[in-house]
């Protein structure tokens, strides 16, 4: 399709076969039934009457590899009207990195550093993600939730997170 | 008699100040997050999911359920004032709710939607109430060898009612089910997919899943996406009575709407956007004005509207009496009914029946709720739409972060959140559904167990699955599902029923 060709801007056949949508998904389902295989291969299987602790694990892996290869097929077959990954798709860096990027700050800092800075630390990190956010509407934002986390967690709910940081 | 004790019993329970408080409180957050687009019922279920862990397990319930339900009011409120689905299940309403807006009749729109939802939801509470007791019954009946069949057929009718690709479906299903064996074998003690991490050998949470795939991944989704600018087709609305026209075309809309929705609920991966895309086409299929639809036809509205809430209710039929979820929803309901240690099931009505009627009575109390919430205050809500998504998603992300935290006072599920909503991302990216997964994720553990008591009552024979009538009749049911989505005959009519 020449559309997609363009949005993606991959001359390379085999590369616009990969960015298909399905060539993908097929990809991804195998690797995780490959990867399953492989981690559980000294579970011990025992019979189908005592089933051991791979037994479910493995017959759950070979038929999502069996799935996925079906779902790899199609996307190759499927020349026409295959939906292909576009040029947006890729651009969407910003938002995984610094989504993933603020939560896992938080994760790591809420115990040590409790709530109210480690909201600071997700909001300031977080607000990157989205274009058009002006640093006094992300204090604001951060000062508004903190107030609000506050509030429902710590007041109404007396969770036991530390609050500030431990000197 | 038993019935109106039973309703007796539910009242009791849902009027005291406490579950009227957090049936309020659902109703709210339901219809705050409906109106607000960017944000539906799953992922906020799924946020709120560590909270009800605090809370008494009927609460939680009452107000999980009001989330749920409230979405299909709100999200009526954004598809006709604004012409963008709060919710999936208000896309349709979009098409004539919307033209009912531009000419001056927006408050009739707002008002149909809400009085068709709630007589919807006072049906479908009765339906509850009275086809419940007797399929937990049949429930009950089941042996292992039946209730692993039951499971896979529920999988599979999920499967092919909803959209997109099937194959993919069942793949995202099996990969839900590998994510519930993570952690320590409850038969043999041995450690599965653990990959050496300490934190996962309890497993891993039904609350962290969810809160990544659906709410940090949905984030993400929104956020790789431009912005959209929304413009408000009321500034005012002057009139939200109805004409008498309107009421005369409405109500057998409304009837419709509503007997559709209930049937299409109770069906494993029904629920409220199938009824209401159902309902749209019957109503354009047997209006004697076809014409009119598109530009502002009542039963557009009336019909679609009544369904979505109809089946978003019935949809608790087989969570509640089989303990099968038929929706993401469901799952995230059976989720929560684990934490508090209660096991899903045809016992739950037995044993809790405070519990279970109480939800059921509160169902009918949030929905008188819903009515006055959403008609005289509509006004506040509409203000709603003017916080930008920029402002929104933080307090989402947020309210993820500290909901995943509070599951297990753990950094580590932080970080496993962090990395199932990048891959909820990406598997929306490859238009490969999540919800199948939620799904197989709840089922895993007790389609393993069922699996093994059949097999020790077999003596490890698997032809017992087809030796008990019942459990063939549900194995032939599946397989038949699975022969008629490949018809291509079938296949068009499925795609169809979605676009139109």
């Amino acid at each position: 399709m020449s559309l997609s060709e363009e949005r993606t801007g991959l001359p390379d056949p085999f590369w616009r076969a990969l960015a298909r949508k399905d060539v993908l998904a097929g990809l991804l389902f195998i690797v995780v039934a490959v990867l399953g295989l492989w981690i559980s291969r000294d579970y011990p299987i025992g019979t189908a009457l005592r089933m051991g602790t791979g037994y479910v694990p493995r017959l759950l892996c070979w038929l999502l590899l069996g799935l996925g290869a079906i779902v790899l097929v199609q996307g190759l077959r499927g020349a026409q009207g295959a939906r292909s990954l576009s040029a947006g798709d890729v651009s969407a860096l910003r938002p995984v990195v610094f989504v993933t990027a603020s939560l896992v700050i938080f994760g790591v800092s809420i115990e040590r550093l409790g709530l109210i800075v480690s909201i600071l630390l997700l909001i300031g990190v977080g607000a990157v993600a989205a274009r058009g956010l002006r640093p006094i509407e992300t204090l604001a934002a951060a000062l508004v939730l903190i107030v609000l986390s506050w509030g429902i967690f710590i007041l109404g709910l007396g969770l036991t997170i530390p609050v500030w940081p431990e000197w | 008699m038993e019935f109106i004790h039973n309703l007796a019993v539910g009242f009791g329970v849902a009027l005291t100040p406490a579950n009227l408080f957090f049936a309020l409180a659902g109703a709210l957050i339901g219809t705050l997050i409906g109106v607000l687009p960017g944000i539906g019922p799953i992922a906020t279920i799924a946020m709120l999911l560590p909270l009800t862990f605090h809370l008494e397990p009927t609460s939680g319930l009452i107000m999980l359920a009001g989330i749920f339900y409230g979405a299909q009011y709100g999200g009526s409120t954004t598809a006709i004032l604004v012409n963008l689905p709060g919710e999936t299940s208000s896309v349709v309403t979009c098409i004539d709710g919307h033209q009912m807006a531009r000419q001056g009749r927006a408050g009739a729109a707002l008002a149909v939607a809400a009085l068709g939802s709630f007589f919807a939801g006072c049906v479908s509470t009765a339906l509850i109430a009275t086809f419940a007791p007797p399929l937990a019954k049949v429930g009950q009946s089941f042996g292992a060898p039946e209730y692993f069949s039951l499971m896979v057929l529920g999988l599979i009718a999920a499967v092919v009612l909803a959209h997109g690709s099937v194959i993919k479906a069942v793949a995202m299903i099996v990969l839900g089910l590998l994510i519930g064996l993570v952690g320590t074998d409850g038969n043999t003690g041995g450690t599965r997919f653990t990959f050496g991490i300490t934190e996962l050998t309890d497993g891993i949470d039904i609350a962290t899943l969810a809160i990544g795939v659906f709410g940090i991944g949905e984030i993400i989704t929104n956020l790789a996406q431009p912005q959209e600018t929304r413009g408000l087709a009321a500034k005012k609305i002057s009139r939200l009575w109805p004409t008498r026209e309107d009421f005369r075309r409405a109500w057998p809309a409304v009837l419709r709407g509503t007997a559709l929705g209930s049937v299409l609920g109770v069906l494993p991966g029904g629920g409220a956007t199938l009824s209401a895309f159902a309902a749209y086409a019957l109503e354009k299929r047997t209006s004697r004005h076809p014409a009119e639809f598109g530009h502002g036809a009542v039963e557009g509205v009336a019909g679609p509207e009544s369904a979505n809430n109809a089946g978003a209710q019935t949809s608790f039929i087989p969570m509640l009496t089989l303990g099968i979820p038929g929706n993401a929803v469901m799952a995230l309901m059976i989720g929560a009914l684990t934490i508090h240690g209660i096991q899903p099931g045809p016992q739950i009505m037995s044993e809790r029946p405070g519990m279970f009627w109480g939800m059921i009575a509160s169902m009918w109390i949030g929905n008188l709720m819903l009515v006055i919430i959403n008609l005289p205050l509509i006004g506040m809500w509409v203000q709603l739409l003017k916080l930008p998504y920029r402002f929104l998603y933080l307090a989402i992300l947020l309210f993820c972060g500290i909901g995943v935290y509070t599951v297990s006072n753990s950094a580590a599920a932080v970080l496993l959140a962090a990395f199932f909503g990048v891959l909820g991302y990406v598997f929306t990216r490859l238009e490969c559904e999540p919800a199948p997964m939620i799904l197989g994720f709840v089922l895993g553990p007790l389609m393993e167990e069922n699996l093994r008591r059949a097999m020790r009552i077999s003596s490890g024979d698997p032809a017992i699955f087809i030796e008990r009538p019942i459990s063939l009749g549900l194995l032939i049911v599946a397989l038949g599902l699975c022969v008629l989505v490949t018809l291509p005959a079938i296949r068009s009519k499925r795609e169809e029923a979605f676009q139109d």
